[in-house]
């Protein structure tokens, strides 16, 4: 059976990180798995809707799962934050379907008034790497492995929305999670394994915390590289601009060489498959994962 | 069963080391009577924090496999549980092995001894907040301080910290910003928000909102809530001081409060967000804060250079829609009050002390 997902892109992946867009394209292609684009979705929030209203999360990201309804497919997201955001959402609107009916009516109440379709609590809330590990297999992963990553050291950077944000995941421990680490080894690549792998990356301080922001991202590098690894291997766009795309500013501010190459999730896993980094936008980091690419011949 | 135990002992000032105790106990046994036994049995120089045996008084928060929980409230079969969930879905596992649990003290506090920690800046963090109601309000003795069940059931869930330090132990923004107060310290300023009785809103709102000690230098990783063994959800209490907070400041107010107010503008403006002009509105303040403009500028001439720039921006296709729905949200709820997700506990848990 082809696997079918209604796929949400999120922002990042349509602006700063296109080779995610990019390489999730090519990955799935390759696997078979057919995505149906959420042309009409909209930003989840990333977190911050909330802290203006609950309501207003709510009510944006039950329009986004409604979508997905429409169409009777899960719902399917290569960013931890908008799957922490977006599965979270449809946690508590499932849970007030059964415990608080007049909060879900509130909310399709809203959705109703604008013309959008109701929140029915029938679609899930899947990243990627659930999509792999739990729809796909391991197993029919290993089996289309044509350049297996041998000798090649991952550190994996969850991202604390995929772990902590809801109450149940459908694998992971939120505190010592292994799904990632285990689609390193059926691609071939060794795991390394470090503190940092399911802490916060630094990225909401950011744009007004900057140093402490940095001092976050730079620890987590620093033991990454200690641990041996040759790249850190991200399921989430935020952490990667803040892991990538500002890892020389953090090396400025830390004073520590860093120089770490960071993959997305997809990424990684279309190189097993036999995929050329151009097709990645490999070229498009800020960091370059040219070592990456020489470690395996390419 | 069998079950070993691996424990981080340290003292003062002097590098950690793990020390191996084994225990034939019952899957039923909590992890502070293991803790007991083994002091009583083994090792009597085996230090940690213990009293009421009961998750009332807070005193046995500590690492276990990995994550800060109360000794007392977690047991030996559903640690092993949990292990064995992570390792069979591991490739590598040695099998004959003991089964084995590891104790560690609590992070973000120095070690005293063992799984002692000093909680001094902890404390001094709560007592920042100014945990205790005001008395401005109160007209002693014309009357006595009235509070409607209601109003006293919005409190309940902030009441039931124990004050354990799971939250504050496992904080991520705490560790490097050592002047952020802290989960625990702003779950109780968002009690003294709630509180029907105290007069001291506008200026507790104030001093919340100052700097990266409050609400904005949490980095929502998340371990607070995932951590509390009293639900007490320190994350929910920080967001929701943040709403009070957002709902009276502009975004001139700071570079924090800007960030939140620019997004949901932009994504009325593009259904996702354009993240060029996220930049420029937020730290350079709509070209107004040059010195924040030309800190971007590194960072855009970098991903200028990779390709990685973004040089277009395609909105939603249903960005009408988008803009309309939030705008609806918002009208709805300036004229009705916040619309609350959850209903307010209604029965309070008594708490001891």
């Amino acid at each position: 059976m082809t696997l079918k997902y209604a796929y949400f892109p999120g922002c990042v992946a349509q602006g700063a990180c296109r080779e995610l867009y990019m390489s999730t394209g090519a990955l799935t292609s390759a696997l078979g798995i057919e995505l149906v684009e959420l042309k009409k979705g909209s930003c989840c929030g990333s977190g911050t809707f909330k802290e203006d209203s609950q309501f207003l999360e709510d009510s944006v990201n039950a329009r986004n799962i409604a979508l997905a309804e429409e169409l009777n497919l899960p719902l399917l997201t290569h960013c931890s934050t908008c799957q922490g955001v977006i599965g979270h959402v449809d946690e508590r609107l499932k849970e007030a379907k059964e415990n608080n009916p007049d909060y879900l009516a509130q909310v399709n109440g809203i959705l109703q008034q604008e013309g959008c379709s109701p929140y029915r609590g029938t679609s899930e809330v899947k990243h990627l790497l659930w999509a792999l590990v739990g729809d796909y297999g391991l197993e029919a992963l290993r089996e289309k492995v044509t350049r297996p990553l041998s000798g090649l050291k991952c550190a994996a950077f969850y991202g604390c929305y995929l772990l902590r944000t809801q109450e149940h995941l459908p694998f992971d421990d939120p505190y010592n999670p292994q799904s990632i680490e285990n689609v390193f080894q059926a691609v071939g690549a060794t795991p390394v394994y470090y503190r940092g792998r399911t802490q916060c990356c630094g990225w909401p301080l950011s744009s007004y915390a900057t140093e402490q922001s940095f001092q976050l991202a730079g620890g987590h590098l620093e033991e990454a590289i200690a641990a041996g690894a040759d790249c850190l291997v991200t399921p989430c766009p935020l952490c990667h601009l803040q892991l990538d795309s500002r890892q020389p500013e953090v090396a400025n501010m830390t004073g520590k060489k860093l120089g770490l190459p960071v993959l997305h999730l997809p990424q990684l896993v279309a190189l097993a498959l036999g995929i050329a980094p151009k097709e990645l936008g490999l070229e498009k980091h800020i960091v370059s994962t040219k070592p990456v690419l020489a470690k395996l011949g390419l | 069963m069998q079950v070993r135990f691996k424990i981080f002992r340290q003292t003062e000032g002097s590098p950690p080391r793990l020390q191996t105790y084994d225990l034939d106990v019952e899957p039923g046994t909590t992890i502070l009577d293991c803790l007991n036994r083994i002091k009583w049995e083994q090792d009597g120089t085996l230090a940690f924090r213990k009293n009421c045996r009961n998750t009332i008084c807070g005193s046995c928060s500590m690492r276990i496999n990995g994550r800060s929980a109360l000794a007392c409230k977690e047991n030996v079969g559903s640690e092993l549980a949990r292990l064995q969930r992570l390792h069979s879905s591991a490739a590598a596992q040695t099998t004959d092995a003991l089964p084995t649990i590891t104790i560690a003290p609590m992070g973000n506090m120095p070690v005293i001894k063992d799984l002692v920690v000093d909680m001094a800046s902890f404390w001094e963090h709560l007592e920042a907040v100014d945990p205790y109601v005001s008395t401005g309000a109160r007209q002693v003795p014309e009357r006595e301080f009235l509070q409607s069940p209601e109003e006293r059931d919005r409190l309940n869930q902030t009441g039931n910290c124990i004050l354990c330090g799971a939250c504050y132990s496992e904080c991520n923004a705490r560790e490097v910003n050592p002047d952020f107060v802290g989960p625990h310290a702003l779950a109780k300023a968002y009690r003294m928000v709630a509180d029907s009785r105290d007069a001291t809103t506008t200026e507790r709102l104030e001093k919340y909102g100052e700097g990266t000690q409050g609400v904005w230098g949490c980095t929502r990783c998340y371990y607070c809530n995932s951590v509390c063994p009293m639900e007490v959800a320190p994350l929910d209490q920080i967001t929701k001081i943040k709403q009070e907070l957002l709902e009276r400041q502009d975004d001139q107010q700071s570079r924090a409060v800007r960030h939140r107010k620019v997004l949901v503008e932009l994504v009325k403006e593009g259904g996702w967000i354009d993240e060029r002009k996220f930049g420029l509105r937020v730290v350079s303040n709509h070209l107004r804060d040059l010195r924040g403009l030309v800190s971007l500028g590194p960072l855009g001439l970098r991903m200028l250079a990779k390709g990685k720039f973004p040089l277009s921006f395609e909105p939603s296709e249903a960005v009408e829609e988008v803009r309309s729905l939030i705008e609806a949200v918002q009208q709805l709820e300036a004229e009705a009050g916040r619309i609350e997700a959850t209903k307010v506990q209604e029965s309070p848990v008594p708490v001891g002390g």
